[in-house]
């Protein structure tokens, strides 16, 4: 074997030139761990080993490696190998450390699969077999650098442990320029173990253990029923059965707590939070969430839900000519053992969702949510975070980071999102994941929304290959986070090879080349064609005949690895070739696995040895449903891991601007448009509401409520667009998890309306992340969180009812808690606040529709519509910044079916354009909501809150409910508008003025004066010019 | 010489992570000419395609991942797999257009600045370090390049979407001076930013070939067709963008320079 390393350096005229991500770097590392590095440079490299030396490799390598205008390639075939000590001397180095960030073997490294794709294309080398691996190195300096933490400082921010390996050396060994000389090549050596009998007729604390050190995470009552059923059988299971079952009946597939037998009661409810009564819920999915969209079905007769719940994604029609379908995913527990990771591979995964939904959508769009914390909080507050948690800041770097590359280099826009932060979310970072897609209503004579797979299709397997990669990812996302996590759970995607993936699928779909596919996500082969089986009712497989990234698999692995990008299809015999052909054309890589039967199991071979045969029944249909018992007690207080009494300051009443601008900078309000701008969300040419809007003479700095699709580019109507908007308010989970649902479907709901949905064509998907409600020795308040896990759904069946707007699809995760230890040894718990994001999609019928958040024109009339609050004790804002602001009951609820009506109502006036500009009162409340509307632009407004009362004035302005807009609407329109909106609140708070001023008077006295630049840097606080 | 619209040809090159191939083929055709989305390796098995174009574009995208560089890679498997039937193609006075992805392709290809020259220019990363999605606005100077024809002297607004857009040119100081005064005195100085967005060299935005055939441009005129993209919700109507005015302008010089 002959290995290279080839280093890639500035040329000449380059070399002094730092770069923006080495100056971050600097930074970062002074902020977070108090050391300063002088001199900081990254050069990156690769490593390639071939089986002879190749001829002329440097001339070569410099071709495919370098940018000959500004860098020069230097490396283990230079003939003088001191050169780069002189490129450190004119970077200014006197005695630098060396740190080299290489990967561990095995781990998916797309800048070397590029790179080695890059060598075969040079005609000399493209029959010469060559691996290769890339890495980063920095050479550091600085006073008084601590040499034995460069290491660990390292994995703290440019690394990963579980994914990469670091070696320092130091100034004095470099002279021996050892990493040129003794290349040691990362290659994988792992030898595959024969599958295995499990033998289940010992003693339970055995299987217990058993359980435990292979990560199987099944339940005592389950681990009993597959030890019944396998003595009934007179067998044991073999490994490759176990590691199937238990994947099959993970809490990540099987959704055991949304399928369970829930008996509620509630006590000690104050006044004014709504009773719903004890009762007996025969799964939470099946009665609430699918109950209500049945119903809902049944009574409005909707021909336009197409497919619902049953597959990868729902589907509807919302556009004459083509379907549209939406998914929504988290990826949270891999984002928190690797936040770049995990955030982009759950970004790929929903992609993949769409691509798996009947014959096969198109991903057009694509949201993300993040639940995070921010490192500020425990800084300021002097509060040191429990031992092996990742620095919030950096999570948030890394999932943003992992969603950036996931859309943009996929080409799908993202088009809407949110950035909600709590301390609570330190322990486990929520990342929701969502994509919107399009699929012809039929083709090739055919609907694409039924799969349509036979008995005796062929199985195979398409994109990327089988390794260790996220083995036991479906067991691990329903386990609490805790310490000696192996590393085959991490995974890295990989764009480029589902990029081909996609567009051979759409290409293949549309000749006709297979009949069904579904994606490879958790559970990998075990997972998709167990699904694929039960259509057919059976499968036959072949595991010996996958594609493996290198040998030594064992069985078991290759059927639940959770390696990326992989489909798998059912292919018609007939049909084989041309697919295989096309697939080996588009760059895709595709293996026959097997051939979906009827016999009613699934029956893998390995070498021709069967090493599973489950029958589909026991695997799917058999699993007695959980009891479990749900009790909402307002009087039972969960201990918070945070003890001590944080401080806050006092409210400052009646300086309405400096609780104005206090609220602009706060986590939950301000911008995050030098994040956002980080995501392509124009590409395809279709986004035509943006994340953020303003007038072109200011910028476009301004929050939108929702984004716009167009559907012409997309094969649709040229004349029809489609909304997507989120709704999230954990915040208010801590008060009443049924208000707090209720947010956030209206929210979501609201906000597609605001710019021009039209409520009556709308979607919605919801997404649950909850700390576990399952009871345990560590978790004693376990049917708390069951009670408001049953209260929220309730809300989201009466209200999802009331608006008679159906779910398509939803996704829950329950498990989001981290279990530690503090640096004094006390075992800490966080978990995150109850989550709940509901997405809507609508149609907006007719683009003159669009209305966007930014007031348009002076002389315009600004209206609150909706209910002025001020009976309620609702700021949760207020409550979030100062001490001495608390809240109180009622709490705001919804009149469902009135608001219902209001949507509709506004919805006409939106149709008839008598709107100018629309914007959602969320987060801050009504004087927020109207200086966003006027901060993106030169125009000002002139409001008299006269008609509210003195002492109702701080809660008028800053109470928080659903249901509320702020428009503007010109004086021509004004009767109409008004017209239109009969029977229902609204409130003319004033006009709109060319001044850029926001002016507020109370009888005849200025309470409020603020320009619109003065908001606009206050929210743009930390997004300020970054962009 | 005159060709009717619905005669004149565009490939449109997808595959290996190319994304923006469906919006670019729109443009085109909304102009009224035909557009074909073709994938490099079926060009590649059939590259007598590209002599029954006039027009062959490269639309933007993230080609190989952006691994090594951006465009690096495309650059390399169009060299190896049709560098001579670009050359001809070019030598036949046929236009190409290359969009972000595909202008980083086409400097990494060496047909821009000028075909046939040793590489003298590149886009590298942002001086923000950071790829970067907003609507910048553009001066469009007097030059050669066919393709802004329609639009030169005037002001313009497009949206940029990239992590590589700022133009170096090779050499010291000097060189890169020298370098620029060339290329303005060649006319191929086809797009400015109005204000410095990425660190682009003299705020460049797009270069055309000393033909003013061959044009490669950082922002995206596929996404702003229409004025239903525009970003500010007072300037959206039904009417034409100005991003069209760019394939308009490639357009008419088909129509006035091929039969």
């Amino acid at each position: 074997m002959k290995a290279y390393r080839f280093e890639i350096y500035p040329n000449t005229f380059n070399l002094s030139q730092t770069t923006t991500a080495e100056e971050s770097l600097k930074v970062w590392f002074k902020e977070y761990m108090k050391v300063s590095f002088d001199k900081f440079w990254e050069v990156r490299y690769f490593l390639v080993e071939s089986k002879n030396p190749i001829e002329n490799f440097e001339i070569y390598a410099s071709e495919v490696f370098t940018d000959s205008v500004m860098e020069t390639l230097f490396g283990s075939m230079s003939d003088n190998q001191e050169e780069y000590h002189g490129w450190l001397k004119t970077r200014g180095f006197k005695n630098p450390y060396l740190i080299d960030i290489g990967f561990r073997p095995g781990v998916t490294d797309n800048s070397a699969h590029a790179a080695l794709e890059a060598l075969k294309l040079i005609p000399a080398l493209s029959k010469i077999d060559m691996k290769v691996s890339s890495g980063s190195m920095f050479y550091v300096e600085g006073e008084n650098l601590p040499q034995d933490r460069l290491e660990k400082m390292t994995y703290e921010k440019m690394a990963n442990f579980l994914l990469h390996k670091v070696t320092v050396t130091a100034p004095t060994d470099l002279f021996f320029n050892s990493r040129l000389k003794n290349i040691v090549f990362p290659n994988v050596q792992i030898t595959a173990s024969k599958s295995e009998m499990i033998d289940l007729t010992v003693d339970d604390s055995v299987i217990a253990k058993m359980n435990q050190d292979n990560c199987w995470a099944l339940s005592v009552d389950e681990l009993t029923y597959i030890k019944s059923y396998y003595k009934n059988l007179g067998r044991n299971p073999s490994d490759v059965e176990m590691e199937v079952i238990a994947q099959s009946w993970s809490e990540h597939c099987k959704h055991k707590i949304f399928s369970s037998e829930i008996t509620y009661s509630e006590s000690n409810l104050p006044e004014g939070v709504k009773p719903i009564g004890d009762k007996k819920i025969n799964g939470i999915f099946k009665s609430l969430i699918r109950g209500s969209t049945l119903k809902i079905k049944e009574e409005r007769k909707l021909p336009w839900l197409i497919s619902i719940f049953h597959d990868n994604a729902g589907i509807v029609r919302f556009d004459d000519k083509v379907d549209v379908c939406i998914k929504v995913e988290t990826h949270n527990s891999p984002s928190a053992l690797d936040p770049y990771g995990g955030a982009l591979t759950g970004i790929l995964g929903v992609n993949r969702d769409i691509l798996g939904v009947g014959l096969g959508a198109k991903p057009i769009a694509n949201t993300s949510v993040f639940c995070l914390a921010e490192n500020k909080y425990f800084q300021e507050n002097n509060f040191a975070l429990p031992l092996l948690l990742k620095n919030p800041d950096r999570i948030k770097a890394g999932v943003h980071q992992g969603v950036q590359d996931g859309g943009n280099k996929s080409g799908i826009p993202t088009v809407n999102g949110a950035f909600v932060f709590d301390r609570d979310y330190v322990g486990k970072p929520l990342v929701f994941c969502g994509t919107i897609g399009v699929i012809p209503q039929t083709e090739n004579n055919k609907s694409t929304a039924e799969k349509g797979q036979r008995p005796g299709d062929l199985i195979v397997m398409a994109g990327g290959r089988i390794g260790k990669d996220g083995i036991h990812g479906a067991t691990f996302s329903s386990m609490e986070l805790v310490d000696g996590v192996p590393s085959s759970v991490v995974q890295i995607g990989d764009p480029i090879t589902q990029k081909r993936l996609g567009d051979f699928l759409i290409e293949a779909r549309i000749k006709g080349l297979f009949n069904s596919v579904t994606d490879n996500g958790a559970g990998g082969l075990s997972s998709s064609i167990g699904e694929m089986a039960q259509l057919t009712n059976g499968a036959d497989v072949d595991l010996e005949k996958a594609l493996v990234k290198y040998p030594g698999l064992s069985p078991f692995e290759l059927m639940v690895s959770e390696s990326q990008e992989r489909m798998t299809f059912s292919v018609a015999v007939d049909t084989i070739d041309a697919f295989l052909a096309l697939a080996a054309k588009r760059n895709v890589e595709a293996s026959v696995i097997g051939t979906f039967t009827d016999s009613g199991s699934l029956h893998v071979k390995y070498n021709n040895e069967t090493v599973a045969d489950l029958s589909l029944e026991f695997l799917h249909e058999s699993l007695v449903p959980m009891k479990l018992n749900a009790h909402f007690d307002m009087e039972t207080k969960s201990t918070h891991w945070i003890k001590r009494k944080i401080g806050k300051p006092l409210l400052p009443r009646k300086n309405y601007k400096k609780i104005l601008m206090d609220l602009f900078r706060s986590p939950n309000i301000r911008s995050h448009e030098h994040l956002v701008r980080r995501y392509d969300h124009e590409v395809k040419g279709a986004t035509l509401v943006k994340p953020f809007t303003g007038s072109a003479d200011v910028g476009f700095s301004a929050p939108s409520d929702a984004g716009v699709i167009w559907m012409k580019p997309h094969g649709g109507s040229e004349d029809n667009a489609i909304a997507i908007a989120c709704g999230i308010c954990p915040k208010v989970s801590e008060y009443d998890t049924y208000l707090m649902a209720e947010y956030a479907l209206d929210e979501a709901v609201r906000n597609a309306v605001c710019v021009g949905a039209n409520p009556d064509e709308m979607v919605l998907v919801d997404n649950y992340c909850w700390p576990d409600p399952i009871e345990s020795s560590r978790n004693p308040d376990a049917k708390l969180k069951l009670g408001q896990l049953v209260r929220a759904s309730q809300a989201l069946y009466d209200l999802s009812l009331s608006y008679g707007m159906p779910f398509v699809s939803g996704k829950d995760s329950m498990k989001n808690d981290f279990i530690g230890k503090t640096a004094e040894g006390d075992i800490v718990k966080i978990s995150v606040p109850p989550t709940l994001l509901v997405t809507a999609m609508g149609r907006v019928p007719g683009l003159k529709t669009i209305t966007t958040s930014e007031v348009k024109n002076e002389d315009s009339l600004v209206y609150l519509i909706g209910e002025n609050l001020v009976n309620f004790t609702s700021a949760y804002e207020l409550k979030e910044l100062y001490a001495d602001y608390d809240i109180g009951y009622p709490l705001p609820y919804i009149d469902g079916k009135k608001q219902m009506d209001l949507y509709r109502k506004f919805h006409t006036s939106m149709k008839a354009q008598l709107i100018e500009s629309s914007h959602d009162v969320s987060d801050g409340g009504v004087l927020i909501a109207l200086a966003e509307k006027m901060m993106g632009t030169n125009y000002g407004m002139e409001l008299d809150f006269s008609s509210i009362a003195e002492k109702n004035l701080l809660g008028f302005m800053f109470n928080e409910s659903a249901g509320r807009f702020v428009v503007s609407v010109s004086f021509k329109n004004q009767k109409q508008f008004e017209d239109n909106l009969q029977g229902h609140s609204f409130l003319k708070l004033g006009q709109t003025t060319k001044s850029g001023i926001l002016e507020v008077t109370f009888k005849g006295e200025e309470i409020l004066n603020v320009k619109g630049t003065e908001c606009m840097g206050n929210y743009k606080i930390q997004a300020e010019g970054i962009v | 010489m005159t060709l009717q619209r619905s005669n004149i040809r565009a490939l449109v090159l997808t595959g290996d992570g190319i994304n923006c191939e469906e919006e670019t083929a729109l443009a085109f055709t909304e102009a009224g000419i035909k557009a074909e989305i073709i994938h490099i390796s079926d060009l590649i098995e059939n590259p007598s395609k590209l002599e029954s174009a006039h027009v062959l574009a490269l639309p933007g995208g993230f080609s190989f991942g952006d691994e090594i560089g951006s465009g690096q890679i495309l650059a390399l498997k169009l060299k190896y797999a049709l560098g001579g039937e670009l050359k001809k193609f070019v030598d036949n006075k046929k236009l190409v257009i290359g969009i972000c992805n595909g202008f980083q392709a086409l400097v990494r290809l060496g047909l821009l600045p000028k075909p046939n020259d040793p590489r003298s220019m590149t886009l590298t990363h942002n001086r923000q370090g950071h790829f970067i999605n907003r609507w910048v606005d553009l001066d469009v100077p007097t030059s050669n390049c066919v393709w802004t024809k329609d639009l030169q002297a005037k002001k313009i607004s497009l949206p940029i979407r990239h992590g590589e857009g700022k133009i170096v040119f090779k050499g010291n100081d000097e060189n890169q001076k020298s370098m620029f005064k060339t290329l303005t005195s060649n006319g191929q100085i086809a797009l400015n930013y109005s204000e410095d967005v990425n660190g682009s060299y003299e705020r460049i935005a797009g270069v055309c070939d000393p033909s003013g055939r061959i044009f490669g441009l950082m922002p995206h005129p596929e996404a702003a067709t229409s004025k239903w993209h525009s970003p500010s919700g007072k300037d959206k109507s039904s009417a034409v963008g100005i991003g069209a005015a760019i394939f308009e302008s490639g357009i008419k010089y088909c129509e006035q320079n091929f039969n």
